[in-house]
């Protein structure tokens, strides 16, 4: 897609940068500007200090060039594995403009001479022009190009190698609001999120705990730990969260019997899925976080297997699933197979009608 | 009653001996009053207090003054009724005068012609100060609000009132809105009586000074009331709230979705302008150009004060862009306007058990095989099948706030109309945002004009008017609406 975007002048700057042949990894925007460090999480776009200058024309200009781009895509990702059409790329836009201009997208529309406005920017201009361009020729997923996913009322870091927190999985806090609302022992208890990638649903978890209540949170990965642990420390959580690494139980061993709740979002798309998953997801996101193997139960059934040695005598538990025929079929397993562990063991569906999880009590 | 006008004068010079000559500067005096905490030194009725602290906020020197000066000068001896007597609330309170006994009422009657504020004909000003009055009584429904106040008075009184203190701060807090509000006009008119007694006295002493003094100050005040004119046309319950402008396209397809794009752009230049805040709520964008609805959130003070004349359908005749044939095209838009109520309003209980929460605009599997910035939610009220969608949020959570604000505020106006219906008091306002309630064309060809059908206000200038230039069409509307109303004040 050949994009002529700027004025001679600009493009003689940019050209170089824009129109090499970019590296199929995606150029992180951060390690554009810091020599990268392993493991140490990156700081999320809007938190960057507001390093960089640009006048209004020149920002504008690249809106105008970004805009552009946005909506020569049409509905052309949409058709051909459910991405985003040209009014969300645009509303991406906004949000990228909300997270990189210091003064707020309101600065685009003063009504002074643009070409005297200068405006404080968190990257350079010419690094709004990679990710821009990453975002719509890599399908760079736009969670990673901010570096943060607004979720519930958090905004969580994010980056490549983590798992970008869904909208649906916010249920899932909601879902432990419900129970520990109801019960004090729930409520000042200990709880686990098991695989939690960013830290969303510990985190979550963890602001509507009471004063006593503690959550762990594990992940396999040493990045999901690393920014898991910075989004901890990002709410003040790190008394209440605590973010260990390790497969599933493996790290909860000493606590055995003692949860209070264990909650999961693990992987569960079936291996033969993973090729023709939208691009934002099969080109970017972890594997790690969604092969869930040939069914995609594998991981699913070694969780219900595990809770209930894990979970104390009433604890209760939440796990997503890719939809109607695992959670079937979880429940089928949980009622059959490990009879009496269990009760109140049920589906709920996910605000697009999906039965998306599957919830239940540990016998008393 | 000249000894009185003496008396006045020389206590105010015994008090502040650094005038040795009779002169008054008034600028000096308006900061030695204002240093001075005298509302709580004036009465004990809590009621009072609430509405002079009103007046306190607006810094109006000239009626510290007299009220400090009233609360020195024995009454009995000062001829000018005790107006800030605890009575003052009731409608029964006497009317003011001046000296010689001319009232406010008898400077209307006098018809005295109101020249420009340059002449020094000091007649001239008190008539128009006259007339700001009985402009903003209107406005307020003064007969009404006497009554509304004496009930509320009345309530107030009652030994068991704070046995339900949510409908005790409502009481209290209404009722201190319109003592302040009554207690304001009050002052108004004493303080016109009081510059007109000072010119007549100054005349009698042939003390120039003081006259041109007493005049300026009649000028000063001639200025200031025609502004509250102004804040008198938003004395409605909400008026004062922030709110939501929603705006859809009629039928008629792109050219219909292009108008209805416009007129919600001319509304987010408006607000913009006047300083308000500006959030898209819920944006649905047409196939090939424009919107077939939006909902914007309006933040600041009177937001729905103004906005509220906006409802109704907005009708656009032009050669479409989008007819191949460019033929002269007719469109509406209906626009609704629901204020956001703030604590203290009684608000529609929703029960979570009434509402159905979906996805909206979602396809595919979801969950871990989509990433997706596209969280957008609708809530459906089942018993009333109201619904409001958000998808301008970024995330789920804040899109379901979002939508349930909006949705409160939707059932907060349906309760609002119900209950007016109830008390079968503004029928009119029921004629809802049907397309049938045509308020104001845009025509672009084959000439440009803007008119009002409510106002018959029109312009020609129809670009100014799309870019967000509408205040003219919303005062014009809004006092019509309220001086028009046919019974006196």
């Amino acid at each position: 897609m050949k994009v002529s975007f700027i004025r001679p002048s600009l493009s003689s700057i940019f050209k170089p940068i824009l129109f090499q042949t970019l590296p199929n990894r995606p150029v992180n925007f951060s390690k554009i500007s810091s020599p990268p460090t392993s493991l140490k999480p990156q700081t999320p776009l809007f938190l960057k200090p507001a390093n960089y200058r640009a006048t209004l024309s020149d920002l504008k200009k690249w809106q105008l060039w970004a805009k552009n781009l946005a909506t020569s895509v049409g509905t052309k990702f949409l058709d051909s594995d459910n991405g985003p059409d040209s009014a969300l790329l645009l509303r991406e836009l906004g949000w990228l403009i909300q997270d990189a201009v210091l003064e707020g997208p309101t600065s685009l529309s003063s009504e002074n001479n643009p070409s005297e406005v200068v405006v404080s920017l968190r990257a350079c201009l010419v690094d709004l022009y990679l990710l821009w361009k990453q975002r719509i020729e890599e399908r760079r997923p736009f969670q990673y190009l901010v570096g943060c996913e607004h979720w519930r009322d958090l905004v969580l870091s994010v980056e490549e190698g983590i798992l970008i927190p869904r909208p649906e999985t916010e249920l899932i806090v909601d879902f432990v609001s419900d129970v520990v609302k109801e019960n004090e022992v729930l409520r000042e208890g200990l709880w686990a999120d098991l695989g939690t990638g960013s830290g969303a649903i510990a985190i979550g978890i963890g602001r509507i705990l009471g004063s006593c209540g503690r959550a762990i949170a594990t992940d396999l990965s040493p990045i999901a730990v690393s920014v898991a642990s910075y989004n901890v420390q990002r709410y003040s959580l790190q008394d209440k969260v605590q973010v260990k690494q390790g497969s599933w139980f493996e790290p909860l061993k000493e606590d055995e019997g003692k949860f209070a709740g264990i909650v999961s979002n693990p992987p569960y798309i079936p291996s033969e899925d993973i090729g023709g998953l939208q691009a934002e997801v099969g080109k970017h996101e972890p594997k790690l976080a969604l092969d869930g193997g040939a069914t995609g139960m594998n991981d699913l059934l070694h969780l219900c297997n595990g809770i209930a040695s894990m979970l104390r005598p009433g604890g209760f538990f939440a796990f997503e699933t890719n939809g109607e025929k695992q959670s079937k079929f979880l429940v089928d397993y949980m009622e059959n197979e490990s009879k009496g562990s269990f009760f109140d063991v049920k589906v709920a569906s996910d605000f697009a009608g999906i039965k998306r999880f599957v919830t239940g009590y540990r016998a008393t | 009653m000249m000894i009185s006008l003496l008396l006045k004068k020389s206590s105010f010079l015994q008090r502040n001996p650094l005038f040795s000559k009779p002169q008054f500067c008034f600028s000096l005096l308006s900061s030695l009053t204002q240093s001075h905490k005298f509302s709580t030194s004036i009465q004990n009725d809590s009621n009072l207090n609430s509405g002079i602290s009103f007046l306190d906020k607006k810094n109006n020197w000239f009626s510290l003054f007299s009220l400090k000066r009233l609360e020195k000068i024995p009454s009995g001896i000062f001829c000018g009724v005790n107006f800030y007597s605890s009575q003052s609330h009731a409608a029964a309170a006497v009317e003011p005068s001046t000296s010689d006994g001319l009232t406010v009422e008898g400077i209307l009657a006098n018809n005295w012609t109101i020249l420009d504020e340059d002449e020094s004909d000091w007649k001239s000003h008190a008539s128009s100060i006259a007339q700001s009055i009985h402009l903003i009584k209107k406005r307020l429904k003064w007969k009404k609000l006497l009554v509304r106040v004496k009930m509320l008075s009345v309530q107030l009184d009652k030994p068991d009132l704070w046995d339900d203190p949510v409908q005790a701060g409502k009481i209290s807090r209404e009722h201190g809105i319109l003592t302040g509000k009554m207690n304001e006009v009050k002052k108004f008119e004493q303080e016109l009586l009081e510059h007109i007694d000072m010119i007549k006295l100054s005349r009698e002493e042939n003390d120039t000074e003081l006259e041109l003094e007493a005049v300026k100050a009649l000028i000063q005040m001639r200025r200031s009331v025609k502004e509250k004119e102004l804040e008198a046309l938003l004395a409605g319950e909400h008026d004062s709230c922030s709110c939501f402008i929603e705006v859809q396209a009629g039928a008629g397809g792109t050219e219909s979705m292009d108008w209805a794009s416009m007129v919600m752009q001319m509304y987010k230049k408006w607000a913009q302008r006047r300083g308000y805040g500006v959030a898209v709520v819920d944006e649905m964008p047409g196939e090939i150009a424009g919107i077939k609805r939006a909902t914007i959130r309006v933040d600041g003070e009177y937001a729905f004060g103004y906005a509220k004349a906006e409802d109704g359908a907005h009708r656009l005749v032009r050669c479409s862009p989008f007819d191949s044939a460019n033929r002269r095209h007719t469109s509406f838009s209906a626009v609704a306007v629901i204020p956001i109520l703030g604590e203290g309003f009684s608000r529609y209980q929703i029960k979570e058990s009434d509402l159905r929460i979906e996805r909206f605009r979602s396809g595919g599997s979801g969950g871990q095989h989509a990433n997706t910035t596209d969280s957008a939610v609708r809530i459906t009220h089942i018993p009333t099948g109201i619904t409001a969608t958000c998808q301008n949020e970024r995330s789920q959570h804040s899109n379901k706030a979002s939508a349930m604000a909006v949705l409160q505020s939707r059932l907060d106006k349906l309760e609002m109309a119900r209950q007016a219906q109830m008390n079968a008091q503004h029928t009119q306002s029921l004629a809802e945002n049907s397309f049938g309630n045509q308020i104001r064309s845009y025509v672009l060809h084959p000439y440009r004009m803007v008119k009002d059908h409510r106002t018959d206000y029109e312009v020609s200038d129809a670009d100014s008017v799309l870019e967000g230039n509408i205040d003219d069409f919303i005062l014009s509307y809004l006092s019509a609406s309220l001086d028009n109303d046919e019974d006196e004040l």
